[in-house]
């Protein structure tokens, strides 16, 4: 028994000197944030971890501390009570209520807040921003923005795959499908996800605001090769991101093959 | 309806009638517990296979690894891997915690712990058993299907799981075994509650059950009316697989008409969330009474602790659309659901209320049972908090199919429910199999199982918040996930370390139950109804039907003579 405890601290001291030279907490927070908005999703994910160790605290203080107090061999006879007393009633609906209107009411209320100001707070129709169109399909990411005529599914369309470009500064929305399975278009870097489904225009917005390659991530069991579903994201400046739509919808417009069929799987952008 | 005396028969003689088809709740309480524990090492077995894959990406699985995966050398291949993690969770939720908990508790203790002789429709009993048995047989030989078995996730969304993403025939297989499995819990949920209510014994009134049928009742009120639905989605399911209906197909696949594959998500959850509940229900039932046996006092607050266990029952039923949130629901259902789940943590704070305070001022025997209920208080501590990250929406957005989830729903489903199983295995055992376990390999067993499933699932929660999302065969083909590799070691070597503390178990266990030392009539100086009969249980438990006069949880009376702490249900309150 001894062995096998030993055994289990050295595991645990081993995880916390990794080779690699990364502190712990390092290794354990979520990659970095490059949105606007993704702050508030961390910091009510810290404010909720909070207040549940505060709470546990005291459910382990019960645990630990009356096993301790009340054990046989210190407690010879248990207390002759049905915890119907008032007092005794009073006391669990107060704990109850108190956990309810402090804690989850509260956390509801923010994450409303957050929800209905923010994450579905969608662009107006008539704000510059951003559109992009992504295709899941097993196993890979179809993206599409449109060309120089500002309208979807046309000849010119910019159409990559598992590459995503965006610019930092402006509005992005994404609308998203899929043309077998459900995928999920997730970002971590975004602190986002967004379920592609077939038959169903699902869509996501945020707005970035630091440069870099980040990764795209199938976030739903979609087959056999779910894992290796990954994408690039590619964050540009306002002015690099001009520069390589330009030349993208040059090439484009070069090099699209009007005759191929399979090439029209965008949708007219609706808001 | 009132109560009536069920008529005695005569003892089967016969190896076939006395353990094959057998009308007795006990004997099938018991078929139901080896069954449970055999997909239990079965399903363990897999988790491991998952497990070191994601530890050592590429490595063979020692021992067992060349044998079943010749072609690659041992190695777990990647369609075999999503096979492995469907058929973990369909395996463990259905064919070894529903029969665990609600199988074998269920129809040992509800006509024990109520005074009746056995259930009341014991055909239906016996029925349901081997329903279940053939809903096995065709689960396992689904895995030997052409193609594989199920590999869409034990949620198996459409339109994975039709024919676009899984052609093979053993997810059609799948599908029908959990539809002939719901029908088999049916019967059970429908037998379970007639027997609570025809048959408690005369002067035990509602609230004088003890919390474990409080907690066995609930569950298969909920099973019976959830699982048709279960049972309703598999069918369409199956249609759409066999016969070309279009139920959950839309766009491209859709050729005639339209479905809609998020409408399965829906039928899913309905059924699914109070799944939840249901494989809960009965160890909150087990852990509560079991604090108080145990702690030798009455239970504190049962009255309240049996009424929110059935808001709880009220509220599991909807709350469902928390599951959904990345579907896009509309803002007004999301919002809504949002704050039902928050409600959902009145009822869970008074519990943990009325578990610490019927510890408190206690005098705590801790033997096996005892420590495994507060290792349930512990874990379901842990379980039930981390629910509010998922339930709330915009953290969901982030933490939705990450292992986070996986963690979370490992602490409420699989941590808390087997160790209120082991709690109640180590419980009952004198009266299951007239023998004692022994105390030292069982609390051996304990702080084994308690220190490796913590590892494991907070483990999976950390890396869950760090980014790495579910069923990926190779996390590490993401740059970003490259980071979380020692700590995927460390959680295969805490549930490696917690599958061998399995070992001392399942010894203990089988020792016991042919060679174990022969248990006294109430080992454990309990007062339910169960213990006022010899060890095992005799034949039609009761010859004569009891009259209840107190609750049952009457410990520490002042009055009583000295040298005893506690009363039995059949005597008047001192």
């Amino acid at each position: 028994m001894k062995v096998l405890f030993s055994f289990y601290l050295f595991l645990t001291a081993k995880l916390f000197a990794a080779e690699d030279g990364m502190s712990f907490i390092e290794r354990i927070s979520p990659p970095e944030d490059i949105s606007e908005n993704g702050h508030l999703i961390d910091w009510l994910f810290n404010y909720i971890t909070i207040m549940d160790a505060i709470f546990f605290f005291f459910v382990c203080l019960g645990i630990f501390g009356f096993s301790y107090l009340y054990s046989a061999k210190r407690s010879k006879r248990g207390e002759y009570t049905y915890g119907n007393r008032k007092g005794q009633i009073l006391v669990a609906t107060a704990i109850g209520a108190l956990v309810f209107f402090c804690i989850d009411l509260n956390i509801t209320r923010i994450a409303n807040n957050d929800y209905v100001g923010t994450f579905i707070n969608w662009p107006k129709a008539d704000e510059d921003v951003v559109k992009v169109q992504v295709l899941a399909q097993q196993w890979m990411w179809n993206v599409r923005y449109a060309g120089k005529d500002q309208t979807f599914n046309t000849e010119d369309d910019v159409v990559t795959t598992n590459d995503l470009r965006l610019p930092t500064g402006k509005k992005i929305v994404v609308q998203v499908l899929s043309k077998d399975v459900i995928h999920s278009f997730s970002l971590p870097n975004v602190r986002r996800k967004v379920d592609a489904i077939p038959g169903r225009i699902t869509r996501i917005w945020f707005q970035l605001k630091k440069t870099g390659n980040y990764e795209i991530v199938c976030a739903e069991m979609c087959g056999t090769a779910h894992y290796k579903m990954r994408g690039e994201m590619t964050v540009y400046s306002p002015q690099e991101y001009q520069a390589w739509l330009d030349e993208s919808q040059s090439i484009a417009v070069a090099e699209n093959d009007p005759e191929n069929a399979d090439q029209f799987w965008g949708w007219k952008w609706e808001n | 309806m009132a109560f009536f005396e069920q008529h005695i028969h005569d003892e089967p003689k016969t190896f076939l009638s006395k353990y094959i088809i057998s009308f007795d709740h006990k004997v099938i309480a018991k078929q139901f517990l080896w069954y449970g524990i055999f997909f239990l090492a079965v399903g363990g077995i897999m988790a491991l296979m998952i497990r070191w894959t994601l530890a050592f990406p590429g490595e063979a699985f020692p021992i067992i690894g060349t044998l079943l995966f010749p072609e690659t050398g041992g190695v777990v291949p990647p369609d075999t891997y999503a096979m492995l993690f469907t058929m973990h969770g369909t395996i463990m939720i259905f064919y070894a915690i529903t029969p665990i908990l609600i199988g074998a508790f269920g129809n040992y203790c509800i006509p024990v712990m109520i005074g009746a002789r056995d259930m009341v429709f014991p055909t239906l009993n016996m029925l349901s058993f081997w329903l279940a048995t053939l809903s096995a047989a065709i689960l396992l030989f689904s895995m030997f299907t052409p193609l594989g078995g199920a590999a869409g996730g034990w949620t198996s969304y459409p339109t994975l799981s039709t024919l676009i993403g899984s052609p093979g025939v053993g997810q059609t297989l799948w599908t029908l075994a959990i539809f002939v499995l719901g029908i088999s819990s049916t019967m059970g949920a429908i037998n379970y509650i007639t027997t609570i209510i025809t048959l408690r014994a005369p002067g035990m009134g509602y609230f004088d059950m003890p919390l474990t049928v409080w907690g066995l009742w609930l569950t298969a009120i909920l099973n019976a009316i959830f699982l048709p639905v279960l049972g309703a989605g598999c069918l369409l399911l199956t249609f759409d697989r066999v016969f070309g209906t279009q139920f959950f197909l839309a766009g491209a696949a859709a050729t005639s008409g339209s479905g809609d594959p998020v409408l399965f998500q829906h039928v899913f959850w309905i059924f699914g969330h109070p799944e939840v509940y249901i494989l809960i229900l009965p160890a909150w039932g087990i852990v509560s009474d079991l604090l108080s046996f145990f702690a030798r006092k009455p239970a504190f607050g049962a009255k309240a602790t049996a009424l929110a266990m059935t808001s709880i029952t009220v509220l599991s039923t909807l709350v469902y659309g928390h599951h959904m949130f990345t579907t896009q629901m509309s803002p007004l259902l999301t919002q809504t659901f949002m704050t039902l789940t928050m409600t959902i943590s009145i009822p869970s704070a008074i519990f943990f209320a009325n578990w610490l305070g019927t510890i408190y001022k206690g005098s705590i025997n801790f033997a096996t049972p005892m420590l495994f209920s507060l290792g349930v208080v512990f874990v379901f501590g842990l379980g039930g908090l981390t629910g509010l990250h998922l339930g709330t929406v915009t953290t969901d957005l982030y933490l939705h199919d990450t292992y986070f989830v996986v963690g979370h729903f490992h602490y409420t489903m699989a941590a808390s429910v087997l160790l209120g199983g082991f709690a109640g295995v180590y419980f009952w055992m004198p009266k299951l199999f007239g023998t004692m376990l022994n105390e030292f390999w069982g609390k051996v067993h304990f702080w084994i199982t308690m220190l490796g499933l913590n590892g494991v699932f907070m483990g999976m929660m950390v890396v869950g918040y760090a980014g790495m999302h579910r069923r990926i065969y190779d996390p590490f083909v993401y740059d970003f996930l490259q980071r979380l590799i020692p700590i995927n070691t460390f959680i295969t070597w805490s549930a490696i370390f917690m599958g061998l503390g399995q070992i001392p178990f399942v010894i203990n266990f089988v020792h016991s139950v042919f060679w174990g030392k022969k248990a006294e009539a109430n080992p454990w100086q309990v007062g339910t109804l169960e213990w006022t009969q010899p060890s095992p249980t005799p034949h039609y438990n009761f010859k004569e039907i009891p009259i209840v006069r107190c609750g049952p949880h009457e410990y520490g009376n002042p009055n009583l003579p000295a040298g005893r702490d506690f009363q039995y249900q059949t005597e008047e309150i001192v």
